[in-house]
Order: structure tokens, then C-alpha cells, then sequence
């Protein structure tokens, strides 16, 4: 078990920074999700973790014990990599035994660890099966019981579920966080999907660009996004785009570019007043409202539980046609009872409570 | 039918490689002491002949032991180096990887020439070990080549997973790198064993009267006059060197 600290910890890889100076607390057993796009730096934090990578500079620290340089294999730390990274000429009961093998445990130990493991995973009686001859899915039970075997302080996973198919990825997630809530050991997890990081987090760190941009539950994430970054990568959103009025306490005015009045929501991080900014919307929270902004119905899909539906907002001219250089204001709706067709001029709106206001981001 | 037409075919490609090599089988069986096909007479007359001359014992055990002896200091020196090479980035990797194939590139007229310099001032022509060592620079690009590709194979992630698994570096290479790695260093050691078993150029060369291999003895007789003994000799070596390439299939069928 561990408590993990990142202090001033930077990476360069030649002259490009990979990773900003992160410092930050992971509690111990606590499961915290490093979710961003590819070359955000979620990876290279996670190598840093492990050992595998040196940082420039900074320090690590697991229960207070400074382990910088110690080498991975005096960290006890298990790592579940991205493709398994299974021994391809070892049956599944070697890979698990690996790690005891190389602690120099004794031999009937070993075979009751591993036995135990396995039955974890529910792959008990798989011992001597070929890696080669097990399902993408059981391969990655394989990874996870090999990494949880040697009692890790802390558990490392990088996108281990990404070569799964979409289905067996929703049962795994569940079988992990299952696992964590069980036998809660500290965890970090990195992804680009933002569906795993909600489900299996009680953190999330966004990233982008070797940097967290913001931190916290999937509920704090979800509902207050401190830039159009963070919104757009955690959940379904609209984003419309203008310019900031005013700001006052938490909440910020802003006059949305095609929209005849301005609109009021939750302010999100460094805004100021007169600088582009974009008005957030989440789907659910578009609705049929009598009497709200008319808008035209441009597509409308029927996803089972709920439609979505692709609106037109005309613009201040009032459903006349749109001057060329503003193209008409689209955003999404997801509702589950609103039975409106292609074509169908429809009255909509939002409480302003759902409504942020958030600087935009520049990649 | 185009089916039968392009097995007939291939069987045509197989039958332009592979019978020329075994043209010379029959010879051995031949009672008369000229080359006729199919024979006249059966007969293992030239075999007892050849078994029975010490100077062809001589020679097929000089051979056998040299080729040996080159295949193992080819497999250390070569496992050796791929292994550094894979250690090395950018230019470096070309350059030294150029040097290591160096032999293999090299006409062998060329190498025979120089090395003969090199190993009479060495002292060592018509030795053993001059021979040993020629011959271990011949087999070294195939040794260095195939643990190379072997382990250009080797996913990276194996070793940081062993690392992380609380391993320490030797035990990463016994566990990890070599059990991956085998099949590469045994087709090289059956390669360069094959290559010093037949190599005549280098043999010529850096061989002495007392000190000769079986293709120097072939050459040396057949320059003369053919003499079915040389077949006999011819096939010996074809079922050595099938001998070997069928064992490396049978160890490492996976």
C-alpha cells in the first residue's frame, strides 16, 4: 500500500518538454485516472512512476520514501501494459509466477499465490494454457494477475483495455472497479476514454500538452469543466463561441456569436471580460420549450433510450436567411421523449444553471 | 487443372535447384571409377575406399573439428555483438553493423588473399586455429544477423514488464531476452557451421599438407583426375549438412 507524491517532476525529452513540473498528491488506495489525448504526457508520467524513465527533473516519493532512483525492480510496483506485454514462451501460470519467481519465493507459495491470482481473475485451471492460445480479453486478466500478484504498493495501467472490443472493455471496467472497491490499493490509470475514466476513477486528471489541466471527481470534471478542453473531452458537449460581457463571483455573462441576447452561466477558470470565450451546453440539457429560441431540426437520430437530435438556430435575423459571413448556430440535443422530425421548426432552451461559460483553448 | 499446372510447375523450379545436388549421390554407388548415370553396377567399393584412407579420415575429421570450433567462437562473438549493436543508436548502429558484415560482403578471393598475409604473420598457417579463426570471421555476419533479427523481434515492453516484476538484469536476459532469442543464434551456429564444412577458398589458402579439410582434399584430387572416392566425399557432406539444417527444424518446431 502507498501514498504517492509527485514533486517538481519534468521531463524533456531532447529539447521538448514532454511534462510540465507536476506536483501531485495520490492518496493511498485511491484510483486516479490520467485521462488526454495521445502525447499529452499520461504515459510519460506513468514510465516516470515505474522507473522506466528518469525524470529531469523533480522527485518521487511513495509513503514519504524518496524512490527517484531506485530502479523498477526495487519499487514493487505492478504495471499492466498497453498490449499485455505477456512472456510469449511462458504458460499463463509462469507469467503470473514471474515476479515471485524473481522474489525468490519458495515453491509451494508460489504455486498457492498464483492459484489464487489466477481464481481473482477467474482463469483458475488456466495455468499451463499457451498466452498465444487465450482471448484478447483473458490475456489481459493474465496482465492484471501477474501485476497484482507481487502485492504491488501501487498498480500501474496503462490503457490495458484498448485492444478489447467494446463490449468485453464495459465488463472489464466493472470487473476492475469491482476489484479496487473490494481491495482498494492505489492506482493509476491511463486512458483517452473518457467512458473508463467515469466509471472507474474517484479522481480524474485531464491532461493536455504535458500538463493536468484540471483535477477532480467525474462529477466536478463533468459539471464545472474549467476550460472548453476539459468539456469537450469528458462528455458530449455544445460549445458555442463569443465573446465575455461581463464576470461577476462565479458567474460570467457572455454574448454568444449569432444569438440575440446574452446568455449567463457558472464562469470557468481565467476568463476575462471582451475575450473570446465559448458558451457550454451539455445535449441533456437542450429541451422543447415553448416560446424559447426557434431553431430547425437537421437530423434526428433514434439511439434507443433517447434521440438525438441535430438543431438549427437561425440567428438574430429571426429565421430569414443568414448573412454569409455567420453560418447558422448548431447544437446538439439528447432527450429521451421529444419526438421531433427532420425539417420541424422547433422552440428550445436551457436552465441557466446548466449553462457555462469557458475560455477556449488554443492546441 | 491450373491447379495441377502450377504444382507441375513448381515441382519443376524444385527439381532445377535440387537434383544437380544429388546428381552426384549415385556416383558414389557406382562400381566403376567413372561417373556414369545411373550406375551399372552397385557397389559401396568407394565407400571402403575412402573410410579406409587415413588421408580422408584425416581430412573429414580436420573438417568436422574446425567447423565446430569456427560455429562456437562465431556464436559467442556473434551473439555478443548483436547484442551490443542493439544497443547502439543512429550512425553508430549503421557503421558497426556494416563492419560486421563485413565478411559476408567481402569477395572471399579478396579475404583469402589478405588473410593469408595476416595469418602467416601470425604464425599460424596451416594450423587449426588459423583455419578456426578464418573461418569464424566467415560465419560471424550469419550468427550476428539472425540474433539480430531475433531480437529486433523482442518486444521492449518484455523487459521493463521482467524489470517491473522485481528482476534483476541477468536474470531478464536468461528469462526474457534469450529464450526469445535461441532459434536466431542456432540458425546462425548451423549456418556458419555449414559454411566452414564447405568452404574451399579460404581452406586453400590458409591450409598445409598436414593440416587439410575435406573440400581442400575434393579440389586437390579432382584438379588430377576424378575419382569416385570425391563423391563418395560429396556425399557425405550433402547428409551432414541435411543432417544439420533438419535438426534445427526438429529442436525449434514451433
Amino acid at each position: 500500500m502507498g501514498a504517492l507524491r509527485f514533486a517538481g517532476i519534468t521531463k524533456f525529452f531532447g529539447v521538448v518538454r514532454a511534462l510540465e513540473p507536476l506536483d501531485l498528491d495520490v492518496a493511498e488506495g485511491e484510483f486516479l485516472t490520467l485521462l488526454g489525448p495521445s502525447g499529452s504526457g499520461k504515459t510519460t508520467v506513468l514510465n516516470i512512476c515505474a522507473g522506466y524513465l528518469a525524470p529531469t527533473d523533480g522527485r518521487l516519493f511513495v509513503n514519504g520514501k524518496d524512490v527517484t532512483d531506485i530502479p523498477p525492480r526495487s519499487r514493487n510496483m505492478g504495471m499492466v501494459f498497453q498490449n499485455y506485454a505477456l512472456f510469449p514462451h511462458m504458460n499463463v501460470g509462469e507469467n503470473v509466477a514471474y515476479g515471485l519467481k524473481a522474489k525468490q519465493r519458495p515453491a509451494d507459495e508460489i504455486k498457492r499465490r498464483v492459484d489464487e491470482a489466477l481464481k481473482k481473475v477467474q482463469l483458475s485451471g488456466l495455468n499451463l494454457r499457451a498466452v498465444g492460445d487465450l482471448s484478447g480479453g483473458q490475456q489481459q486478466r493474465v496482465a492484471l494477475a501477474r501485476a497484482m500478484v507481487i502485492e504491488p504498493d501501487i498498480l500501474l495501467m496503462d490503457e490495458p483495455l484498448g485492444a478489447l472490443d467494446r463490449q468485453l472493455r464495459k465488463d472489464v471496467q466493472l470487473e476492475i472497479r469491482r476489484m479496487h472497491v473490494a481491495n482498494p490499493k492505489t492506482t493509476i490509470y491511463v486512458t483517452h476514454d473518457q467512458e473508463e475514466a467515469l466509471v472507474m476513477s474517484d479522481r480524474i486528471a485531464v491532461m493536455r500538452n504535458g500538463r493536468i489541466v484540471q483535477i477532480g471527481s467525474a462529477r466536478d470534471l463533468y459539471q464545472r469543466p474549467a476550460d472548453s478542453f476539459v468539456a469537450r473531452f469528458l462528455g458530449e458537449s455544445n460549445l458555442l463561441p463569443g465573446r465575455v460581457l461581463s464576470i461577476a463571483g462565479y458567474n460570467a455573462e457572455i454574448a454568444v456569436d449569432g444569438l440575440e441576447s446574452p446568455v449567463t452561466g457558472k464562469a470557468g477558470n481565467s476568463l476575462a471580460v471582451g475575450k473570446s470565450a465559448s458558451m457550454l451546453v451539455r445535449p441533456e440539457h437542450v429541451r422543447h420549450r415553448p416560446g424559447g429560441i426557434p431553431a430547425r431540426v437537421v437530423e434526428a437520430i433514434y439511439l434507443g433510450e433517447l434521440t438525438a437530435l441535430r438543431l438549427q438556430i437561425a440567428g438574430p435575423s429571426g429565421g430569414r436567411l443568414a448573412i454569409a459571413e455567420s453560418p447558422p448556430i448548431e447544437l446538439w440535443s439528447r432527450q429521451n421523449n421529444w419526438a421531433a422530425s427532420v425539417d420541424d421548426v422547433v422552440e428550445i432552451g436551457w436552465d441557466s444553471e446548466s449553462v457555462s461559460v469557458l475560455p477556449d483553448v488554443t492546441t | 487443372m491450373s491447379r495441377i499446372v502450377s504444382n507441375a510447375f513448381a515441382g519443376l523450379v524444385a527439381a532445377f535447384f535440387v537434383l544437380p545436388i544429388f546428381a552426384i549421390v549415385p556416383a558414389a554407388f557406382n562400381r566403376a571409377s567413372y561417373i556414369r548415370l545411373p550406375p551399372d553396377d552397385w557397389s559401396l567399393r568407394w565407400w571402403f575406399v575412402f573410410f579406409s584412407d587415413p588421408s580422408w579420415r584425416r581430412a573429414l575429421g580436420n573438417s568436422l573439428q574446425v567447423a565446430c570450433l569456427a560455429a562456437v567462437l562465431a556464436v559467442v562473438v556473434g551473439v555478443a555483438a548483436a547484442l551490443g549493436v542493439a544497443r547502439l543508436r543512429g550512425k553508430w548502429r549503421a557503421l558497426v553493423t556494416g563492419l560486421l558484415l563485413g565478411p559476408a560482403i567481402v569477395p572471399v578471393i579478396v579475404l583469402a588473399i589478405s588473410l593469408y598475409g595476416v595469418v602467416r604473420s601470425l604464425g599460424l598457417l596451416g594450423t587449426t586455429t588459423g583455419l578456426v579463426l578464418a573461418h569464424a570471421m566467415l560465419g560471424l555476419p550469419y550468427v550476428a544477423l539472425n540474433t539480430s533479427v531475433s531480437l529486433g523481434a523482442l518486444d521492449p515492453k518484455l523487459k521493463l514488464a521482467a524489470a517491473g516484476l522485481g528482476a534483476d538484469p541477468l536474470r531478464i536476459f536468461r528469462t526474457v531476452t534469450l529464450p526469445q532469442i535461441v532459434p536466431g543464434i542456432v540458425g546462425g551456429t548451423i549456418f556458419s557451421f555449414v559454411t566452414s564444412f564447405d568452404e574451399v577458398v579460404l581452406s586453400v589458402f590458409l591450409t598445409s599438407p598436414s593440416m587439410k579439410t575435406l573440400p581442400v582434399r575434393m579440389w586437390e584430387d579432382i584438379r588430377v583426375e576424378y575419382v569416385p572416392t570425391v563423391a563418395v566425399a560429396a556425399t557425405v557432406m550433402i547428409i551432414l549438412a541435411l543432417g544439420a539444417g533438419a535438426a534445427s527444424r526438429l529442436l525449434f518446431r514451433r
